[in-house]
């Protein structure tokens, strides 16, 4: 197990971040992800897109 | 405003070529490279497995505590109903009672299945001979020795045994003394694992035995902030990212009326049932059926349509 966490180019194999507000809370992992998403919406909506030859 | 479609019409706007197998080809270079990619970068959670010995050995106290509640029936699991046992009604909708109606299918009675069933494989006189007194003994008489020792054991800090001044314990210390050895071991994994069949298959009794402990597992589960009231479902072990999709079913867990409530697991569930209903019939609300004309973000992804079209 530590071996192949070892062979990792980056280690997460430690106590997460937690960020929040009363009730509310989320994990840097989980935010870098939800945010990843919106970005990746936003990409697909405003970027070209690549166009075949019929477009 | 709402356009009404003739299903019967043959389409006569702009028709485009699709190449399907293209962008599936694409779609699934994309992810596998993606996925080896990250693999390489961040590796994966691999925690290591937590059993009933790495429990004795590193919290004995909250072993021998938990061990002498599964002889008293104090326990989670000897009060939890379907389909354990019958010591309780469990989660209900209304008249619905949706864990009772189960029934008992995977029986399990905390103190002979965690303690003398095991204890009784195991070559030690003295043990044997506790179990045997154990059995002999009435349920009331079971009751009384050990509550009484779960008393005593709570008010000795940090105890893994309390001696028996007042003869109110009967064979209990010699029990739980004799189980803590065997989890230390590892036998007692062994014993549970193995006690309905041959193949180490089922882990239906660990796990049970493991969830009932209140210090070593609750506070392991609380250090990787995997507890219900943690957002816990939304949490994976160490730094990598969870299933943040379940963002709206922890959510509910988080706040009142859901947070106390003993029968939250069958509030949330029929919440986001009727979330999702109204999800689904979503065009047949008046207002919320003419969001898109107000949010009109479908106009973004189709801006080149609509473009033409003007």
């Amino acid at each position: 197990m530590h071996s192949a966490l070892n062979m990792a180019l980056i280690n997460l194999n430690h106590p997460a971040h937690y960020l929040g507000i009363g009730p509310f809370q989320v994990s840097v992992g989980n935010l870098v992800i939800i945010v990843s998403m919106f970005v990746i919406f936003a990409m697909a909506i405003f970027l070209p897109f690549p166009h075949g030859k019929d477009d | 405003m709402v356009m009404k479609v003739d299903p019967s019409k043959k389409w006569s706007g702009p028709v485009r070529s699709y190449d399907i197998i293209k962008e599936g080809v694409i779609a699934v270079v994309v992810v596998a490279l993606l996925a080896a990619g990250l693999s390489l970068f961040f590796s994966s959670p691999d925690e290591k497995a937590v059993t009933l010995k790495s429990w004795a050995l590193t919290n004995a106290p909250d072993f021998v505590q938990t061990a002498t509640g599964e002889l008293a029936g104090t326990t989670t699991s000897a009060g939890y109903g379907a389909p354990y046992n019958n010591a309780a009604k469990g989660p209900t909708l209304g008249p619905l009672k949706l864990q009772d109606w189960a029934g008992v299918r995977i029986p399990v009675d905390p103190a002979t299945s965690f303690v003398t069933e095991p204890l009784a494989i195991l070559n030690d006189p003295a043990a044997n001979d506790a179990v045997t007194a154990w059995k002999e003994a009435s349920s009331d008489q079971q009751g009384k020795w050990a509550t009484a020792y779960v008393d005593a054991l709570g008010k000795a800090t940090d105890a893994v045994s309390v001696a028996d001044t007042a003869n109110a314990f009967g064979p209990v210390p010699e029990m739980v003394s004799a189980l803590l050895v065997m989890a230390k071991t590892g036998a007692l994994d062994g014993a549970l694992t193995t006690s309905d069949t041959p193949l180490p298959t089922d882990f239906t009794k660990p796990l049970l035995f493991l969830a009932d402990s209140e210090g070593y597992f609750g506070e392991l589960a609380a250090a990787q902030h995997l507890g219900g009231d943690q957002w816990g479902v939304m949490n994976e072990t160490g730094s990598w990212p969870g299933q943040s999709w379940l963002w709206l079913f922890s959510l509910w867990y988080q706040v009142e009326p859901f947070k106390s409530s003993g029968n939250a697991d069958t509030l949330v569930m029929t919440l986001m049932g009727l979330l999702t209903l109204c999800l689904a019939l979503f065009p047949i609300f008046p207002f919320i059926r003419k969001l898109p004309y107000k949010i009109p973000i479908h106009r973004l992804i189709w801006k080149k349509w609509y473009a033409r079209k003007l």
